[in-house]
């Protein structure tokens, strides 16, 4: 799926001074299956661009199309559909369910495609460290844990793309690698494209395009 | 898990107090509508004559004893009556003015016999079909309708004659001839009971036996209308009863009595089922209140939902569902509290004299279906809207 970014300009962005480089204002294709790197510092608006892209905020200026779809066309069942099968999301402020165990917080979201077995959720953990949270309920986990269960989660279903939020905000280097390591499997799996936003700081992500805000 | 994660862990306090003013509220309601059709419907089918209707005369008194003051009925009168709102119908009851011999004609039954009076009242406060309530001189049975105290004296009669007694489908079976007299003319009618009444203390024959009966066979008085039929509305004896007092008219008391009951019990329950209804809308409105809430404290989950890829549609089913429940289990409480109820209050009653019938009313278990209906609607309407807004 071609995502196409046409003279976007958020409203919380407008005052701000933006360089020649920013995509903000600008037409910016986003082929399908790209490995994008969107590198910016704080209050640029990374997630700002993941909120507005992923059809969660209508206040800006521009359009944004879908593979020549503007997407504020579309319908909540067509975005339905898109969340579950098409675009999958970490969010910055990860948004599990607190109340919710780890298993439960992961099969909420696997029962929606069935995508994994309950075993591969837990090989998942276990690779990542974290295979004995597996009934601690997700709010008494770390910020690192539980940003380990969301990309999980956010691995738990088909996707073309993935978009990434400072994934690893939370995480030391040697955990953020085995996660980097995860993402990439699947996306190649997934024959999918990658937009994973960081604070000067890539992971060692292997990426095509750079994006600046 | 969807469930644990939206109704879980929530403060139900006023979800129950909720359930508590609907149930108690569905409860008084089935109740007092079931009452108000049953004794709307009591007295209906045992009288020919419509429940609500009486006939009145001028009270007697010693004026009227001697002269002084008129008993019969003018139509300036008749016509201030008919304007009257609570009132629906006024007639006058046409007297014999020529002389009726009644007798029994029927080898079943033993010979008596005796001068009577007749009475004919307009056909519209009749409970009975105008072809069967007719009559013309070819034809050779007259229809009438028979106070009921007539069976009752019949039924002493038979027994003091060692004859079993007759229920009202054997005496409609019963011949009875009819001889209209004036001087040197006779002419006799075969009779056929169709009905009874309370109401009417003579013989009842259609109108146009008694213009034949006029015209062919007066003794030349002048006929004066001395009784009025009225026909008042349902549930507003007390007006009628009141109005009656004004005017120094009177009414059989066994009629009075059941008007004025029938009035009191009607107005008493229909102070229960406005209160009811009250409360049902009252409880109806913190129920979808509680879905709000429910709904607002679950906000981020709810949209945390959708953005993970959960159709709206099943998380509104969710909650529709949950209160469909909930409302189920307010009409079933309802329903199995007011047959208890039911139960109770058909005994008392029954003690007191006034059998109601027993079955069900339509139209009570109509309203509970209606308020569980509306309840779902609603409910259904507001989490689509709290839930759609979340997305």
């Amino acid at each position: 799926m071609q995502i196409k970014l046409e003279n976007i300009m958020p409203n919380p962005l407008r005052s701000i001074q933006h360089g020649k480089e920013s995509i903000w204002g600008q037409t910016t294709i986003l082929e399908p299956q790209t490995k994008i790197l969107l590198n910016a510092s704080s209050g640029k608006g990374k997630s700002t661009f993941l909120s507005t892209v992923f059809g969660l905020r209508n206040d800006y200026d521009g359009s944004i199309y879908y593979d020549d779809k503007n997407i504020k066309s579309l319908s909540i069942e067509e975005w339905t559909n898109i969340r579950q099968q098409r675009i999958s999301v970490v969010f910055q402020d990860l948004q599990l369910f607190p109340k919710l165990s780890v298993k439960e917080n992961l099969l909420l979201k696997n029962e929606l495609t069935n995508k994994k077995s309950e075993s591969d959720l837990l090989n998942e953990l276990d690779l990542m460290g974290i295979k004995d949270k597996w009934n601690q309920s997700c709010g008494t986990l770390s910020m690192g844990q539980q940003q380990r269960v969301a990309i999980i989660r956010a691995l738990s279903q088909p996707f073309e793309w993935i978009i990434l939020d400072e994934p690893f905000s939370h995480l030391d280097e040697k955990n953020a690698q085995i996660c980097m390591e995860m993402i990439t499997q699947e996306v190649k799996k997934e024959n999918a494209g990658v937009i994973l936003t960081s604070l000067n700081d890539d992971f060692n992500f292997n990426f095509d395009v750079e994006l600046k805000l | 898990m969807l469930e644990k994660l939206l109704f879980k862990n929530q403060n139900k306090k006023q979800l129950y107090i909720a359930i508590t003013g609907a149930f108690l509220g569905m409860t008084f309601l089935l109740t007092s509508i079931h009452y108000l059709v049953k004794i709307n419907e009591y007295g209906k089918g045992n009288d020919i004559l419509g429940p609500n209707t009486i006939v009145v005369q001028k009270r007697v008194s010693n004026s009227t004893s001697l002269g002084l003051t008129k008993t019969d009925f003018t139509e300036k009168e008749i016509d201030k009556l008919r304007k009257l709102p609570f009132i629906t119908e006024v007639q006058p009851v046409i007297t014999n003015s020529f002389d009726v011999y009644f007798q029994t004609n029927d080898e079943l039954v033993p010979y008596f016999s005796s001068d009577i009076f007749i009475q004919s009242i307009h056909p519209k406060f009749l409970d009975v079909k105008t072809e069967n309530w007719n009559w013309s001189p070819e034809q050779k049975t007259l229809p009438i309708i028979m106070p009921r105290d007539f069976l009752v004296m019949l039924n002493t009669f038979m027994s003091a004659n060692g004859i079993p007694q007759v229920s009202d489908d054997i005496a409609k079976q019963i011949k009875f001839k009819i001889t209209l007299k004036r001087k040197g003319k006779k002419e006799a009618v075969d009779a056929k009971i169709i009905g009874f009444t309370n109401t009417v203390s003579s013989i009842l024959v259609p109108e146009s036996y008694m213009e034949y009966g006029n015209t062919y066979f007066s003794n030349g008085k002048e006929q004066l209308i001395t009784q009025i039929i009225i026909s008042g509305k349902e549930n507003q004896f007390g007006k009628i009863e009141e109005i009656l007092k004004k005017k120094g008219l009177a009414a059989k008391n066994d009629q009075m009595i059941v008007g004025r009951l029938k009035s009191i019990v009607s107005t008493l329950f229909s102070v229960v089922l406005g209160i009811s209804m009250i409360a049902v809308f009252l409880s109806g409105l913190v129920l979808i209140q509680f879905l709000q809430l429910l709904i607002s404290k679950n906000s981020y989950e709810v949209r945390t939902l959708m953005r993970i890829g959960y159709p709206p549609k099943k998380i509104i089913h969710l909650f529709r569902t949950y209160f469909i429940k909930i409302f189920g289990i307010i009409a079933l409480l309802s329903a199995i509290t007011f047959f208890i109820f039911k139960f109770f209050i058909d005994r008392i009653f029954s003690s007191g004299g006034l059998n109601l019938s027993t079955e069900i009313s339509i139209l009570s278990i109509f309203s509970l279906c209606l308020a569980y209906f509306l309840f779902i609607i609603v409910s259904q309407k507001t989490a689509k809207k709290e839930i759609l807004a979340e997305f």
